[in-house]
């Protein structure tokens, strides 16, 4: 059995490339039918296929000028299609989506035969041809989605999912290409192109421009589709279409190849002004069949644009009629095709990019193969330069990384500072570092804010990166970043409030929140948002000060009526954050401005607020001793008290840091009731916590005994005995 | 870490511009002009122009009769003379705003100024009909392109950048239009630079005309008066293809060696019939593979770059092995230049990183005021008796912070006003708290020398600007909130000019006390002091100067010693009273400092 290496890893059985080629042309052919549809053998080790139907239509393409994107926002199904930091959605082809949302997830049979083979674990394969290749693709991305998920404990794995196109139109944006690459999805797409086939090209020209000869493209590809044998199309009409499509792909690839090579020239601006430029980006591996038996096998986004039009450009003029009217027919010649390439197995990979052979009379044996491969797609050294760019390009952003990782070490130690030493020289001014920062009266503070500013400047330099795309894509998925991230933002964006509430930023620029909050927050907080898979705005608690500033200004001004709705939303939170851990308790320290600022709220609010009772937080992080205690069952409930207490904060990541000590805590109980079993007793003491435990107990006092009694035999008397015990305190 | 190559992208934007359309648009409007006035009238010698507006796309061509031979510019009268600005100063100052501190003054040929010149009166009617909405290009062949060229130049200093795409002027064969000193006020601002895009065919003399051999391009010492310099983007063109060039020596020398003799004098009708096969080849040719196979194969991308497009513009014949027919100098010229441009655009430069850097030096001089606030002194007054070791550590903080802002100043001014929003909020604050900060240090060392005036005579450029360009943003000020009160002990004086005007009262004091003033000094100090007093007195309204001026050793407190010895003495009139000294004598001055004091 032969196989088709694809690099990283990568291997699929060739048969299942023919197989799924017959399929997908299978399922086009009868779009008007079915949308989709499924291949399953009773073999339990043989995959599930879903192939894929597309559509001959022209607003089956291009649904609205000039190229028929829209934004994705449909946060449910695509939640990863966007660019996180920037929160930018991906735009994706308009027509394409709203037939895999109507068509495919609209039909509830999809899901259950999907959802069937999740729970055989078989190998799942979604295919399509042509159009049915781009809704191949976002029914991948929406599998991927969902089925990641840990509680369907599917197994992903380097061969299942997999996403097979052939011929297959872009789908999406750069954002797109960018977000499947940082979620490392891209390498379960595999996309087979044909060297002239027009139609992987057709979306990077705007419909106005080939408006005159789509509709006549599309009737006869409709055609063939049907009987293959039996299409044409005028020559006249070919060459036109070729020629735009190809006219409009040649200034894609030339703008994106200026950006690859760091081009200088402004022109390059005011000229784009004047065209209308595809926002189509390729995303996945590409296999190109160069049409003598190779293929050639590239996965960097950027190459793959410029080899789609370098690949399919003419030698020579006169060749115009000829390939015009093959890249219609190679459309339909994958099958062809790919029966000579598995014969020979001859696969080149272009990968290092920016090692390639930039003449092609080159003679050294060990790039003659790939040499041979750029000849047969027609490569001359100026297409060569423009593959070569965009490697030296992605080498250069992994470089970036490099550096950046580099200064961790910088940040750690920065961190580490604030952690430690100054939080520790707030406690003994009785101060939360927020308060401490705001007063600023000691050198410390001096300190603390040259640190915050270091840090500031080592995290703007990545933000400015990530902005101009400038690190590898997979940064923001990163999880030490994601991590670091979320820690500098908890630790120090208190600090940057309490600089610009001690400034009075507010008056001259606005609310912190809206006009002041620095990218480096906004950035990091998406990024555990999304790493987390939380809602959007959800993991507020770094902004934590800001709000408390804004309510007290609101407060000062409106008087508490009118925002109570807020603070009552603030209070959840911070009983939320605390309970969690996210929040530093030294909020509740009576010195701080929060706490000084909730003591004045309305006597009835506070009496029925859901934070009135963070007091046991309060003696944690003030280092105090803490005694539970309690007489009879009152003395059962401290003891689960303790019990909580030191499942609680005896964890050594317990961002409390509290001393557990011999007398601290401790549970005090007199006269109190049996609690728990054998198990109960032999956990305490296998923790080793059964010594925080004091129980007094009188020689005749029956209540510790009670329970050893079943409730039945003493059912009469107990009402009685429980009535007295109550009336007599 | 291997190092990293470069790249020369010249190649890659002249095939954007042609596949782009714009090339064949424009000259396709020159042609239908031409056809135009072909018909209808004799050759004369005025300028001839044309709008036509398509759905999203204005374009203006210009047509000139005379000079599309280089006779015309040579023999006709003087043609490569030049107009300088001074004099255009006088009869026609369109082009006034190219004048800078840094570039004081340029030069046009003379010729192409008359043509545009002789348009003059139908400008205003020509601008009205350009729609911002719409992109524009503005066209012309010959000295027609040069009039084109003068017109987007003064287009350039009324659009709005920020709200209006950038046209784009497009020339065909035009010659050189003007000095080194155009040429920089230009190259000062990348974005007008990219403007302009001239065409030039490699059989075409009138764009070289005035190179040679006036400008020979390897002597720099001949006299700058008359020397022609490019700028903008030239796209050059030889049967092989196309190139674009930016930088202005590589294209002095491009310009000559590619020229190959075409048949001599040609009539404008030649001259479009040149462009157009120019043009039409280059749209057939931008889908064909080229067929460059004269490359070592290790040779860096860099170089293999330039040669594909020397090769592109006819320099080069394609050769099989590497031999570069003796132009291994100039290949090793335009990749060293090419390099130079790389570097300056500064790969990896990032403008936040140094503003955090110099944010920390802020912050070491918050700390300072903090410390001589607590012994009693101020900042100010510390600075100025310059007595501790930390004062002279200041110096050198305060040294770094005034080079970077001015510097920052600088390039912001460089920046034609409307470009795009002048800076960030964030880059502005920064900016407003250094001045608030430091400035009252100049004003010490100012002091101390013994002068006086500083607001009209000594202060710098960069604080005036500073707060310019605040007053600009700012709304308008309201009562002082709750909250900016009980804030005040940590604020900075809003006005950095404050203790410039402390100076000047105590100066106005000792004039007032001392004998030897004559009446009219007296009186203009009573006056000044009793503006002093209003100031201090609506600054302490608004909570708008820091409680430190009232800290005991403060100069404030000195001339309050020496203003209630003037009033005591009845020299300010008997019983004067003022809201002011009322403040201070009853000492309620000290509930400031807590945000407690109300003045009505």
């Amino acid at each position: 059995m032969a196989s088709l290496n694809l690099g990283e890893n990568i291997e699929i059985d060739t048969e299942l490339i023919k197989k799924a080629y017959s399929l997908a042309v299978k399922a086009h052919s009868k779009s008007s039918e079915k949308a989709y549809n499924v291949e399953e053998s009773r073999r339990s080790s043989d995959p599930v296929i879903f192939s894929f139907s597309g559509c001959w239509s022209e607003n089956g393409w291009y649904d609205g000028e000039p190229f028929g994107v829209t934004e994705i926002n449909l946060p449910l199904l695509f939640p990863s299609l966007r660019s996180i930091g920037v929160n930018e959605n991906a735009l994706v082809n308009k027509a394409f989506l709203q037939r895999f949302v109507d068509k495919i997830l609209g039909n509830s049979d999809f899901d259950r035969e999907v959802q069937k083979a999740v729970k055989k674990n078989k190998q799942i394969l979604f295919i399509g041809h042509s159009s049915g290749g781009s809704i191949a693709n976002l029914a991948t991305i929406w599998f991927l989605e969902k089925y990641i998920k840990p509680e369907y404990n599917y197994k992903i794995s380097p061969s299942s999912p997999l996403c097979v196109t052939f011929g297959c139109p872009l789908t999406g944006n750069h954002i797109f290409s960018h977000a499947l690459r940082r979620e490392n999805w891209s390498r379960y797409f595999i996309h087979f192109v044909m060297r002239y086939d027009i139609v992987p090209r057709i979306l990077l020209a705007p419909i106005s421009s080939i408006k005159l000869e789509f509709q006549k493209v599309l009737q006869f590809l409709n055609a063939k589709s049907v009987n293959l044998a039996h299409a044409s199309i005028d020559n006249f009409d070919a060459s036109n279409f070729y020629m735009k499509v190809m006219k409009n792909a040649s200034s894609v690839a030339s703008h994106a190849a200026c950006n690859l090579m760091g081009n200088t020239n402004l022109l390059l601006e005011t000229v784009s002004n004047f065209i209308p430029l595809s926002p189509y980006k390729p995303f996945g591996t590409y296999v190109f069949c160069t049409g003598n038996g190779k293929l050639v096998i590239l996965r960097n986004p950027d190459a793959v644009l410029q080899l789609l039009f370098f690949s399919s450009q003419l030698c020579r003029e006169e060749e115009c009629t000829d390939i015009a009217q093959r890249s219609l027919q190679q459309h339909f010649g994958y099958d062809n095709e790919l029966q000579d390439c598995f014969q020979m197995l001859n696969e080149v990979h272009l990968e290092p990019l920016e090692q390639l052979p930039l003449s092609s009379d080159t003679t050294s044996s060990d790039i003659a193969t790939i040499n041979s491969a750029l000849n047969d797609l027609g490569l001359s050294t100026r297409a060569r330069l423009c593959l070569c760019a965009a490697g030296e390009l992605e080498k250069r952003k992994i470089g970036n990384k490099e550096s950046i990782d580099l200064k961790k070490p910088d940040i750690e130690k920065a961190m580490k500072y604030l952690e430690e030493d100054y939080q520790l020289n707030c406690r003994h001014r009785d101060l939360g570092c927020y308060d401490a920062f705001k007063l600023q009266e000691t050198s410390k503070d001096f300190d603390a804010n040259v640190k915050r500013l270091e840090l500031a400047g080592i995290w703007d330099e990545i933000i400015e990166m990530l902005k101009r795309y400038e690190l590898p894509d997979a940064f923001e998925g990163l999880r030490d970043w994601v991590l670091l991230g979320t820690r500098y933002r908890r630790l120090v964006e208190p600090l940057d409030i309490a600089n610009y509430y001690r400034h009075l930023k507010n008056e001259d620029t606005g609310a912190y929140m809206i006009r002041g909050r620095p990218k480096r927050y906004r950035f990091t907080q998406r990024w555990r948002e999304h790493a987390e898979r939380m809602p959007a705005e959800s993991s507020g608690e770094s902004c934590f000060w800001a709000k408390v500033e804004e309510l007290r200004i609101k407060i000062s001004s409106q008087g508490f009526e009118p925002i109570k709705e807020e603070v009552l939303l603030l209070e959840a939170h911070v009983q939320n954050w605390i309970n969690l851990g996210e929040l530093s308790g030294d909020v509740l320290l009576e010195k701080s401005t929060f706490k000084k600022w909730w003591e004045d709220l309305p006597r009835e609010h506070k009496l029925t607020s859901c934070i009135k009772d963070l007091k046991v937080r309060k003696a944690v992080t003030e280092k105090k001793q803490i005694l539970f205690t309690g007489h009879s069952i009152g003395g059962s409930i401290a003891n689960l008290a303790t019990i909580w207490f030191l499942e609680k904060y005896l964890r050594s990541d317990s961002p409390d840091n509290y001393k557990i000590s011999p007398s601290s805590p401790l549970c005090v109980t007199f006269g109190c009731p049996l609690t728990g079993n054998h198990i109960f007793s032999h956990a305490l003491r296998r923790e080793n916590w059964a010594r925080y435990f004091i129980h007094f107990v009188m020689r005749y006092d029956i209540i510790p005994r009670i329970l050893l009694a079943p409730v039945s035999s003493i059912l009469l008397e107990f009402q009685r005995v429980l009535q007295f015990l109550n009336e007599n305190p | 870490m291997s190092q990293n190559h470069l790249f020369s992208s010249g190649l890659e934007l002249a095939n954007l511009v042609v596949s782009s359309g714009v090339l064949y648009h424009s000259w396709a409007a020159v042609r239908d002009l031409y056809s135009e006035i072909n018909q209808n009238e004799q050759p004369s010698l005025s300028v001839r122009y044309k709008i036509s507006q398509q759905p999203n796309c204005t374009t203006i061509a210009f047509f000139t009769w005379s000079a599309c031979s280089k006779d015309y510019i040579i023999q006709g009268g003087g043609g490569e003379d030049l107009v300088s600005s001074s004099t255009l100063k006088e009869s026609f100052p369109l082009f006034e705003f190219l004048c800078t501190k840094t570039n004081p003054k340029f030069s046009i040929n003379k010729a192409a100024l008359e043509l545009f010149a002789s348009i003059r009166d139908s400008l205003p009617s020509l601008k009205s009909q350009i729609d911002n909405s719409k992109v524009l290009i503005i066209t012309g062949k010959s000295l027609g392109g040069s009039v084109a060229t003068l017109f987007t130049l003064w287009l350039l200093e009324t659009i709005d950048f920020s709200i209006t795409k950038r046209p784009l002027c497009i020339t065909f064969g035009s010659p050189l239009i003007g000095d080194n000193g155009l040429q920089n006020a230009i190259l000062e601002y990348p974005t007008w630079n990219s403007c302009f895009l001239h065409v030039v065919s490699d059989q075409d003399p009138v764009p070289r005309v005035l190179i040679s051999p006036h400008n020979p391009p390897a002597t720099e010492s001949a006299s700058q008066t008359n020397v022609y310099k490019p700028f903008g983007t030239f796209l050059l063109y030889s049967e092989f293809g196309c190139g674009c060039f930016k930088d202005s020596q590589t294209i002095l020398e491009l310009l000559m060696a590619t020229y190959s003799e075409g048949p001599g004098n040609q009539n404008s009708n030649q001259v479009l019939e040149l462009y157009k096969k120019i043009v039409e080849f280059l749209n057939r040719k931008v889908i064909c593979g080229d067929t460059t196979g004269l490359l070592q194969w290790t040779t860096p991308p860099l170089r293999a770059g330039i040669i594909i497009q020397l090769v592109a513009i006819g320099l080069m014949r394609p050769q099989p092995q590497g031999q570069n027919n003796g132009l291994d100098n100039l290949i090793t010229k335009i990749e060293k230049q090419e390099m130079e441009l790389v570097m300056s655009k500064g790969l990896g430069f990032n403008p936040s990183k140094t503003l955090n850097e110099i944010k920390i030096n802020m912050a070491f001089f918050e700390w300072y005021k903090k410390c001589f606030k607590e012994k009693g002194i101020g900042y100010y007054d510390s600075f100025k008796n310059g007595s501790s070791q930390t004062d002279i550590e200041v110096v050198k903080f305060k040294t770094i912070l005034a080079h970077y802002w001015e510097g920052e100043v600088n390039e912001a001014e460089k920046k034609p006003q409307k470009e795009g929003a002048p800076f960030r909020t964030g880059w502005l604050g920064a900016g407003t708290n250094f001045r608030r900060m430091i400035e009252p240090l100049d004003i010490a060392e100012y002091y101390k020398k013994g002068l006086k005036d500083y607001i009209n005579q000594g202060r710098p450029k960069h604080y005036k600007q500073l707060e310019q360009w605040l007053k600009v943003t700012e709304k308008t000020a309201s009562n002082p909130s709750q909250l900016k009160k009980q804030n005040v002990a940590s604020s900075l004086t809003e006005d950095s000019c404050f203790w410039a005007h402390v100076e000047e009262a105590l100066i106005s004091c000792k004039l007032l006390s001392s004998r030897e003033s004559s009446t009219g000094e007296k009186e203009l100090s009573k006056h000044n002091l009793i503006e002093f007093e209003n100031y201090v007195l609506s600054l302490m309204k608004n909570y708008a100067v820091s409680p430190e001026i009232f800290l005991p050793q403060s100069s404030f407190m000195l001339w309050w010693k020496e203003y209630e010895e003037i009033i005591r003495k009845g020299i300010m009139g008997a019983s004067y009273y003022s809201p002011l000294t009322d403040l201070m004598k009853n000492r309620s001055y000290q509930n400031y400092a807590t945000g407690d004091l109300e003045i009505p």
